[in-house]
């Protein structure tokens, strides 16, 4: 580890690993929580044309990807709110004519090929240049501070639209926010593990913490943990192993969570049978009268 | 904490615009209008229950009320205000029938329930100890207290219920919309919640519930309306298998009559604008 850390293009990696492992999980969590799980998987589809059209147009691909898959989500959101049941069917075009769109896109993009392609469908975290993280670096801190300052309404959103209107919160603002930070995250994450196995790090970190949390800070905090601790664990696996560190990082996750589903089950077990409903405190017990220490 | 709050509770209101305002109200689902031509003046500081057999279009009215459905037909005003222009959010407190369960992300007691202080809070401000305390006594009015730190999602149905109440009394709102919020909840839970709503009603809080049995409510309603395929059936006091008033040894507490019964743990009704 410590002789891989003097090699510059490790030191990039690992940033960027860390940023992915950070900000996926995070915005996963209120994906996860608005039934949005593989949002996150169409978007990147779409992120793939706008790659390529940075290559056709000899500009930055993640800058490229950026604006295209921004603006996907958008629609994306949009189709989802108008549709409520001819709704997959618009996704699916997206999802396709986005890929299709970049494989046809890339093989008019002079000096660049399929294999250009591949880097981004499953991540190519030993070419990240220095400009790459400091892109990447920028949009992490973007959507963890819009996500900080719009959480509280988040929230409620999340756990049910009706009562976020019923408090006069902007509701189409705030699923756009979180449709575009979504895709600003699969920008983050492109370079990494790929657009392919994007929606896995928003998910499967988020799955893992709820096996053992039951407060919603807690569970994103958690997430958080076990996204870069899976970052960083695959990125320096797949160093020593010479394996794809995009698949390392994935596969290391789904470990976790899978570990985290039998801690979980041996924690409930250890608590006792299932918990009995009473209304009151259990005769002999103290009440938890501790307040303030959760609130959103 | 009790003492301070109480005695911030106002005195009685100038005269105001009807709380909620339903004139020719038409909602239709896929073109079948379920609420036909439905028009009510619910004043502020009553206290009205919303009957009817199942289907008749209770949710339905209560939602539209809300915006939460549009209306095919008719208006609706809140506080004066047409629905569409009603920016005073924090005044409203809806409790939903049910709690939804969304994508299963855990979240705690206390934390579904301080989301109800969400159209009062300025954004990225920590809760003040007002904010917490009010929490705290939401929690307490519903006998949840014990059970903050514990996910949501591990409680009963009537528990669930339970939080839905304490999410809207946290918000300090002076409009409820419940429906059916005694669904499912126990007896002793079903006397604290209508001495609640007694006290929150002698505030001069307007309280709409949507309601099955009047049960332990019975001596707060002084006026039901009942739906009845989607229309009015019925509006004034409470047909006669749902509250005899008129009964022998039966004491009749007019909404405005008594403000203390269970006004310990209640939050106070205070409205600032949002920003
Ligand atoms: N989302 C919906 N889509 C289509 N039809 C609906 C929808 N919600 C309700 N309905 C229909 O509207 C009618 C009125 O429903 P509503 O939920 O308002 O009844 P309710 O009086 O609240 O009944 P309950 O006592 O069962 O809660 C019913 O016939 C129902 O089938
Ligand atoms: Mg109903």
């Amino acid at each position: 580890m410590i002789e891989l850390l003097s090699f510059p293009f490790m030191q990039r990696a690992l940033l960027a690993a860390v940023f992915v492992g950070l900000v996926a999980p995070v915005i996963g969590t209120f994906m996860v929580q608005r039934k949005l799980a593989l949002l996150g998987d169409g978007i990147g589809h779409v992120a793939l044309t706008g790659v390529a059209l940075g290559f056709l147009t000899s500009t930055s691909p993640i800058i490229a990807a950026l604006i295209v898959a921004a603006l996907g989500a958008v629609v994306l959101e949009l189709v989802r709110e108008r549709t409520r049941t001819s709704g997959d069917v618009a996704l699916a075009l997206l999802f396709y004519g986005g890929l299709a769109g970049g494989v046809l896109l890339i093989g008019l993009a002079p000096g660049a090929s399929n294999a250009t392609l591949t880097s981004f469908l499953f991540g190519s975290v030993s070419t990240v240049t220095e400009q790459d993280v400091y892109v990447m670096g920028g949009l992490a801190v973007l959507v963890l501070g819009v996500i900080g300052y719009f959480g509280r309404e988040l929230f409620v959103l999340c756990q049910d639209e009706e009562v976020a209107r019923t408090h006069g919160l902007p509701v189409r603002l705030l699923s756009l926010i979180i449709a575009v930070t979504a895709a600003l995250t699969v920008v983050i994450s492109m370079r990494v593990v790929g657009v392919l196995l994007v929606s896995a790090l928003m998910v499967v970190p988020v799955a893992a913490a709820q096996q053992l949390t039951r407060s919603f800070r807690v569970t994103i905090a958690l997430a958080m943990g076990i996204g870069v601790a899976a970052a960083l664990g695959g990125l320096s696996t797949a160093a020593y192993a010479d394996v794809s560190p995009g698949a390392a990082i994935v596969l290391l996750a789904i470990a976790v969570f899978i570990a985290a589903v039998l801690l979980g089950r041996a924690l409930r077990l250890r608590r006792g049978a299932p918990r009995i409903e009473h209304d009151g405190p259990a005769p002999g017990t103290i009440p938890h009268t501790e307040t303030g220490s959760v609130s959103t | 904490m009790s003492a301070e709050t109480l005695s911030q509770a106002r005195p009685a209101p100038p005269p105001q615009p009807p709380a909620v305002r339903v004139r020719d109200a038409v909602v239709s689902y896929d073109r079948r209008p379920v609420v036909r031509g439905v028009s009510l003046d619910i004043g502020a500081g009553e206290v009205v229950a919303v009957l009817g057999p199942n289907g008749s279009g209770k949710s339905t009215l209560l939602r539209a009320i809300l915006g939460l459905v549009p209306l095919t037909a008719g208006t609706v005003d809140l506080h004066g205000t047409p629905l569409r222009r009603f920016t005073e959010w924090a005044r409203i407190g809806y409790v939903p029938q049910r709690l939804s369960a969304g994508g299963g992300v855990p979240a705690t007691v206390r934390e579904v329930v301080a989301s109800g202080q969400v159209a009062r809070r300025r954004r990225l401000s920590l809760p003040t100890t007002e904010d917490r305390a009010a929490v705290t006594e939401a929690l307490e009015t519903v006998g949840l207290l014990h059970r903050s730190r514990d996910s949501v999602h591990e409680l009963s149905g009537g528990q669930q219920q339970r939080v839905l109440i304490a999410r809207a009394l946290a918000g300090r709102p002076d409009t409820f919309l419940m429906d059916e919020p005694l669904a499912g909840v126990d007896a002793a839970s079903q006397q604290t919640l209508a001495d609640t709503i007694a006290a929150l009603s002698g505030r001069g809080a307007t309280v709409v519930l949507v309601l099955h049995e009047l049960g332990p409510l019975e001596p707060l309603i002084g006026r039901a309306v009942v739906l009845s395929e989607g229309t009015v059936g019925h509006d004034g006091a409470p047909p006669r298998p749902f509250g005899d008033c008129a009964r022998d040894g039966h004491e009749h507490i007019h909404p405005h009559a008594d403000a203390a019964g269970g006004a310990s743990a209640l939050p106070t009704i205070e409205v600032p604008r949002r920003d």
